[in-house]
């Protein structure tokens, strides 16, 4: 002690740490189960309880959080006598060590449920309930058993769903005690058999209807529970019960809370599976018919544009173009003869005023000798006797020369 | 016997997964015409298979009747039946 300048000095917290690792280094300090009285009962606002735990001669404080405490099936009151299990372990900030409660369960009633808790807590650290080992049960079932009892309400119910929903399926009874001493026994050489004779069976089905815990404590016994754990084919847990999971549910790969739920739930609906075939069957020709005519679509449109490339489309085009320019030199010569006939009525109507007729009109006669009809312009064309006629505005005049005679103009 | 019956069992579910995924392929039809008569043709045998499955087995009520340590025999179960008595077993 003398020497305290050479040893180690520590801190206060390193020695807290020191001595929390040593606790919590101590597998008799975890998951430990004792007996006492509650006293200093608080239930903190943030849900946390805070207590003290004690016998005659010595007492132990104790937390139980909140995240624990939740589905507790009473209230912790004074003077209330009770078994807790719970990790102890060291609260650094005050150096004191303490129970960190995880369940609570009323001394002197609950002895089964406290082998329930014993038996569930060391299935499950040899890891009996891990996800990984959970077996898939198959959409379609063609062959199950049902472990139960025969002449139960359980067995009429899993056949009753089972049938209604898929009328196809092969059901194999397999009679067992449900309850009393020697049933997980039963069960579980059931399960044995059934392995080694039936490995054609999609899953087992074990299960009974509702009762006490007393009446359902088959299903929480290891032997039964190893037994599901073994077994190849699937298991389906089916213990009529409405809160609690007996340790059944948590080894079979499912569980169902009934009986009918279990066929419920490993049962298909046949009519619904042929229903989504069928479904997904008109969707592929409606689907497939959809894509033909869109691809028609495209054959149509490209046909189209083809057909307008066509030498016989362009030939057409070239007639087109010709009927056009054509129309266009009728039109054209047309006009052009339209201008010609306008002279020509014009000049007629400057003919016309030149005409014979029209210095007739004016009292001018035409003379003309016959029979050759030459008109007579001079005295010597025409001897005396010859015949003439005279040609005046509304007709002529026939006559003979009898005289001729030369006038000056 | 078992194993063989596992693969079909998970090829029905992969069946109707196929099935579906063809017809996806079809609904969004960026497919060729070949692609698409094949994909049609595939799914309706995958959607023949399916119902094929559905009906392949048949009904049967049975009860499983010890004789003996390793002797058993299976006889036909009637759920009216009420005189089996659980202490039979």
């Amino acid at each position: 002690m003398n020497n305290y300048a050479e040893s180690k000095i520590y801190t206060v917290s390193k020695i807290n740490r020191y001595i929390k690792a040593l606790f919590e280094s101590d597998y008799n300090l975890q998951n430990v189960w004792i007996l006492g009285e509650i006293s200093n009962f608080t239930l903190h606002s943030s849900g946390h309880m805070y207590f003290v735990l004690k016998d005659q001669e010595s007492q132990i404080r104790c937390v139980m959080f909140r995240g624990n405490n939740l589905n507790l099936p009473f209230m912790p009151q004074d003077g209330m006598k009770v078994k807790v299990m719970g990790d102890i372990r060291v609260y650094e900030r005050r150096g004191e060590y303490q129970l960190y409660v995880k369940k609570i369960v009323e001394a002197g009633k609950g002895e089964l449920y406290l082998a329930f808790e014993r038996l569930k807590e060391k299935l499950k650290a040899e890891g009996l309930f891990d996800e990984e080992f959970k077996k898939k049960l198959p959409l379609i079932p063609q062959r199950i058993a049902v472990i139960t009892s025969p002449t139960g309400a359980a067995i009429r119910d899993v056949i009753t769903i089972s049938l209604r929903r898929f009328p196809n399926l092969s059901i194999l009874v397999v009679p067992s005690l449900v309850q009393g001493t020697f049933a997980a026994q039963e069960i579980a050489q059931k399960i044995e058999f059934l392995n080694k004779y039936f490995s054609d069976l999609d899953f087992i089905i074990i299960g009974r209807g509702g009762g006490s815990l007393e009446e359902l404590w088959a299903f929480n016994e290891e032997i039964l529970a190893r037994s599901i754990y073994n077994s190849k084919i699937p298991i389906v847990s089916a213990v009529g019960h409405e809160t609690d999971f007996t340790i059944s549910d948590f080894v079979a790969d499912l569980r169902s809370p009934t009986p009918s739920a279990a066929a419920e739930m490993t049962i298909p609906d046949m009519n619904s599976l042929i229903n989504n075939v069928n479904l997904l069957n008109s969707k592929l020709m409606r689907a497939t018919k959809r894509n033909f005519e869109l691809k028609m679509e495209i054959l149509n449109s490209l046909t189209k544009s083809l057909q307008y490339q066509s030498p016989e489309n362009k030939i057409n085009q070239y007639y087109q173009y010709i009927d056009e320019f054509t129309g266009r030199l009728n039109s054209r010569i047309k006009h052009q003869i339209e201008l010609y006939e306008e002279r020509i009525k014009k000049d007629s109507q400057r003919l016309d005023s030149l005409s014979p007729w029209a210095v007739i009109e004016r009292g001018y006669s035409i003379c003309r000798k016959l029979p050759h009809l030459e008109i007579v312009k001079k005295l010597e064309q025409v001897e005396i006797g010859n015949e003439i006629e005279v040609i005046i505005s509304d007709g002529k005049i026939s006559g003979k020369v009898d005289k001729k005679e030369v006038v000056s103009s | 016997m078992k194993t063989k019956k596992k693969s079909e069992e998970i090829s029905f579910e992969e069946h109707l997964k196929k099935l579906e995924s063809i017809v996806q392929q079809l609904e969004e039809g960026e497919l060729t015409l070949d692609e698409s008569v094949k994909l049609y043709e595939e799914g309706m045998s995958i959607s023949k298979l399916c119902l094929d499955k559905l009906n392949k087995t048949k009904q049967k009520i049975e009860q499983l009747v010890l004789e003996g340590e390793e002797k058993y025999s299976v006889k036909p179960f009637s759920i009216s039946k009420g005189e089996n008595t659980v202490n039979e077993f």
